[in-house]
């Protein structure tokens, strides 16, 4: 069982053109293991994607407070490709596009760095598991022979982050806004392959405006965040009633001072 | 220091005879010789090539054709018997052919230049030294007075090849002073369509200058797609000049991969001269260590309705120097043109210099011309995602490398051909 913790977090970012150095956490709690679906809610603008990039090591954003533990050890100064192999995944909300790299060996590729040299995956066990999962998520073996995500389509890059996840099989996903951008029956594809791999070796942290994909990813926990803080947190009823009520409402009941993005100035 | 002309008459006379060139082919050389008191050497923009070794000093110029050690003439050799037209050259010798008779049924020539002077003498005497002109500088009258090796391939009208011809140059460097010299003529008659693939490569450790030339004559309609490896020796000094003449309707497609480990002064030049003529560019430079490299890619619209396209893309490693200046010119009254052109550095070196310089001269009003130029560091964001999958930093790096190449690398006519140079890169990469 593995288990990641965020505690005190505090990250800002520097805005290359002003030179200024923002502070967009403020202090985030969150303790998650493997067995459990968590989401983050939100409006935009409070922070979601800071904190998953954060937890995935992008070197724009820095820790100035606090840590985040992977199975009891900081991540703090750790690569970003050693936090992968060490079981962490991030579904990118704009995925890179590289020419000139297939698909199926950027795969082979990423599964490889997470096995001794002297024993790499087979092609035939390759070929075996990559058909297996082109077939959950409906996708046609010609994406694999593309170059990666060179041309895709939003929602093809999304299937293909889900992809990489099936073959990859990480111990956390962090899957950001996976939904954005998509139409129902892709969203039911992708909520398929997150729900495949449900069990107790595997954890997903879902960060999202909408509540509509966890009507096909039920989680065990929401959480909200406002303003660089998880303000709430609760069961699948929670992300229902904010659909109901949105995020005004949530903040005014819980009488916080927080201006949302979208609100009129 | 100026060329002591009567001495070294007298010394390309006896040279020359003692090969048994015919006399007319000697003639061109003199005729060459004279002009060399009165050029300058060439100047590229923006690069410098002072004080190298890129010719012999005048008073080291003589005609030799030496004979290459057996090291090279064993690397001349193929040892795949799967390529069906494939020329060896061991520095100026031809050492290795297979040359299916089909070829020949087909009138296609294709062989030695001291061959082709004498079975293909109106070529020779019509063609050789007629798209790269001995009078435009010093480096063009040294290779027509100079030169000690060659090939001619000649396709006739109508005639379709569709294996690649294969042409691989070992130079000898075995021994130091032994300049190569060598010219390389394809003549494409009306119709024709074939691919000639161009291996240059270097056996020795001894200095040495190299001085290439390679003339392609498109004639009407014609299709002629060259492709070239170059991977001579960090101690060769290499002059390249290759350029075709385009008639209505031809087709050139290039796709050079620089590949030298040794400082290269390069010309890739297509003229476009009869009607709908179309020339497609395509270069991949590697540079590493201490090595400096200048490239024009050139394209010239002349005839009417005239695509010129340009794409460059050079990889610059540890204190190299590349620069790459795209020349797009569209003349007066080549109406309804078309010239595009892209040059693109990655630097990777923390003293690499480079440099890509779009230099369009455009002439006439109803024309499309476009340029693109970059000079950049490689894609954090790509490299962020490639490790965000767990792949360690060296091979994302290679992989983003790859996609950078990738619109010239793809184009390469052979898996071989893009192998070669992946694992070249590879080696470059490694002494990072």
């Amino acid at each position: 069982m593995a288990k990641l913790e965020v505690k005190d977090l505090h990250v800002a970012v520097t805005d290359e053109e002003k030179h200024q150095t923002k502070e967009i956490l403020k202090g985030v709690n969150l303790t998650m293991q493997t067995g459990e679906i968590h989401a983050i809610m939100g409006p935009n603008g409070t922070g979601k994607s800071t904190l998953s990039q954060t937890i995935m090591g992008n070197p724009n954003y820095h820790i100035t407070q606090g840590d985040i533990l992977l199975n009891g050890q900081s991540l703090k100064g750790m690569p970003v490709d050693e936090r992968a192999r060490r079981g962490l995944f991030l579904a990118m909300q704009y995925p890179s596009e590289i020419q000139g790299v297939t698909n199926a060996e950027f795969l082979r590729a990423a599964i490889n760095a997470r096995r001794p040299k002297d024993n790499q995956i087979s092609v035939m066990d390759f070929i075996k598991e990559l058909n297996k999962n082109l077939e959950l998520l409906d996708m046609s073996d010609e994406m694999t022979e593309r170059y990666l995500n060179e041309g895709f389509s939003g929602g093809e890059k999304k299937r293909n982050e889900i992809l990489q996840l099936l073959m990859i099989k990480p111990s956390f996903a962090i899957l950001d806004e996976i939904d954005s951008g998509l139409d129902i029956d892709a969203l039911k594809v992708v909520a398929k392959g997150v729900n495949s791999m449900r069990g107790d070796s595997f954890g997903s942290l879902i960060i999202t405006h909408y509540q509509r994909l966890l009507n096909y990813i039920i989680p065990d926990t929401v959480h909200v965040m406002m303003d660089g803080r998880l303000v709430a947190q609760g069961g699948p009823e929670l992300a229902k009633k904010l659909e109901k009520e949105g995020y005004a409402g949530l903040r005014d009941e819980l009488g916080l001072k927080v201006k949302l993005t979208d609100d009129e100035d | 220091m100026t060329v002591e002309i009567d001495n070294l008459t007298s010394q390309i006379q006896m040279a020359a005879g003692k090969a048994g060139e015919p006399t007319s082919f000697t003639q061109k050389r003199l005729s060459a010789l004279k002009l060399m008191n009165q050029l300058a050497m060439p100047r590229m923009q923006e690069f410098s090539y002072k004080g190298w070794p890129i010719m012999p000093a005048d008073g080291q110029l003589s005609l030799n054709f030496p004979q290459a050690s057996d090291q090279v003439v064993q690397a001349a050799q193929t040892n795949q018997p799967d390529k069906p037209y494939f020329y060896g050259f061991a520095g100026t010798q031809l050492v290795s052919t297979n040359h299916g008779d089909q070829l020949k049924k087909a009138g296609v020539f294709c062989g030695s230049l001291a061959q082709a002077e004498k079975e293909q003498a109106a070529i020779v005497d019509k063609y050789f030294m007629s798209v790269v002109k001995p009078d435009e500088d010093r480096l063009t009258a040294y290779h027509a007075a100079f030169v000690n090796g060659g090939a001619v391939v000649y396709v006739p009208r109508g005639v379709e090849v569709k294996e690649p011809i294969e042409l691989r140059l070992v130079q000898d460097s075995t021994a130091a002073d032994q300049p190569l010299v060598f010219h390389l003529l394809i003549v494409a008659a009306p119709g024709a369509r074939f691919s000639v693939m161009q291996h240059l490569m270097t056996v020795g450790d001894q200095a040495n200058s190299a001085n290439i030339i390679v003339e392609v004559v498109a004639q009407e309609d014609s299709e002629v797609h060259f492709s070239a490896l170059d991977e001579m020796s960090a101690k060769t000094t290499v002059y390249h000049s290759r350029r075709a003449h385009l008639d209505a309707h031809a087709n050139v497609e290039w796709a050079v991969g620089l590949m030298n480990d040794g400082n290269t002064l390069g010309d890739l030049d297509s003229e476009l001269l009869g009607e709908g003529a179309k020339a497609d560019s395509k270069l991949i430079a590697i540079t590493a260590k201490q090595q400096h490299v200048g490239i024009n890619n050139r394209v010239t619209n002349r005839g009417l309705h005239t695509t010129g396209l340009i794409n460059q893309r050079g990889v610059v490693l540890d204190s190299s120097e590349l620069i790459f200046n795209g020349i797009g010119q569209i003349v007066h009254g080549a109406h309804g043109s078309n010239a595009e052109q892209q040059n693109r550095l990655l630097m990777m070196g923390k003293e690499a210099r480079g440099d890509a310089n779009p230099i369009l001269l455009i002439d006439e009003n109803d024309v499309d011309a476009g340029h693109a130029a970059s000079v950049g560091q490689v894609d954090e964001n790509q490299m962020y995602y490639l490790l965000s999958r767990g792949i360690p930093e060296p091979i994302a790096q290679r992989m983003v490398i790859r996609g950078f190449l990738s619109a010239v690398l793809t184009v390469m006519p052979t898996q071989e051909l893009k192998d070669k140079m992946l694992a070249i890169l590879e080696r470059k990469l490694g002494h990072e």
